[in-house]
């Protein structure tokens, strides 16, 4: 299924209505003014820093093996 | 994408590098996207982090199921939606904001000036706290339409309605969080 481009010229009506609620939401800081609540979180999203904590984690936890469900716990689900 | 984005993305391509290969590339094009939808759906960056852990940890594990699926974003988002329920209904602590919050940004990479820190630390807050204002549905919905990879059909296959639904939702819940946004000021 091709995704459907939120931002296509199909949207017009509903990128009217972000705008309109964008208004109130007046989301200034220093450097940005955003057009609508998904770009405020856009925004936030890509000043996000994953922290590198996870993938040592996760390389830790792979190198264990996988637990093992008994056999009753398999039989109920 | 942006410089910030850019940036992280090789940030997290070097995390990667110490995962096996069939997780490395899973994880470096959506570790982003699965945290941030953690992070702002728990509101609490420790159990942010744990979630992303677990997550693409399952994902591993059950790698055959994702090759049935059509998008590899969506099916990571799916285990995480269902992960982070869990963990809410797990626990009610509902005040982890404030401390959460500093301990985000203190892991800020070296190199970002004062300023930047106090702006990006001050906007988080207060989306955080809109979006805690926010019905959970709401909030989900807010989260997962901001990622221009996911389609309305698809955010709305991840919450178990149609796309017209989404879109009603939608426009309640934008109105919702602006509401609650501007009495973050």
């Amino acid at each position: 299924m091709k995704p459907e481009n939120k931002f296509s010229t199909g949207r017009h009506q509903e990128q009217a209505a972000e705008s309109q609620s964008a208004e109130s939401l007046a989301a200034h800081t220093a450097a940005h003014e955003f057009q609508s609540v998904e770009d405020l979180l856009r925004h936030d999203a890509a000043q996000t820093t994953v922290p590198p904590e996870i993938a040592r984690r996760l390389s830790e936890s792979i190198a264990q093996p996988a637990p093992r469900h008994s056999w009753w716990r398999k039989l109920l689900g | 994408m942006n410089q910030a984005c850019a940036e992280t993305q090789r940030t997290e391509a070097a995390d990667a590098q110490l995962l096996p290969a069939e997780l490395s590339a899973l994880y470096t094009a959506h570790s982003r996207a699965i945290y941030y939808l953690a992070l702002r759906f728990l509101g609490d960056s420790q159990k942010a982090e744990d979630a992303t852990h677990d997550v693409f940890l399952k994902a591993l594990r059950h790698l055959n199921q994702f090759r049935r699926e059509a998008s590899a974003r969506t099916w990571l988002y799916r285990i995480a939606i269902n992960h982070c329920k869990n963990m809410r209904a797990a626990w009610h602590d509902r005040h982890v904001f404030a401390s959460s919050e500093n301990e985000y940004f203190e892991r800020l990479p070296g190199g970002e000036s004062p300023l930047r820190i106090l702006e990006t630390k001050e906007l988080g807050g207060r989306i955080q706290k809109a979006l805690d204002g926010l019905k959970p549905e709401y909030r989900l919905l807010l989260l997962l339409v901001s990622d221009q990879e996911l389609s309305y059909e698809q955010a709305g296959a991840l919450t178990g309605q149609t796309a017209d639904a989404v879109r009603g939702k939608l426009f309640r819940a934008r109105k919702a969080f602006a509401e609650l946004f501007q009495k973050t000021e």
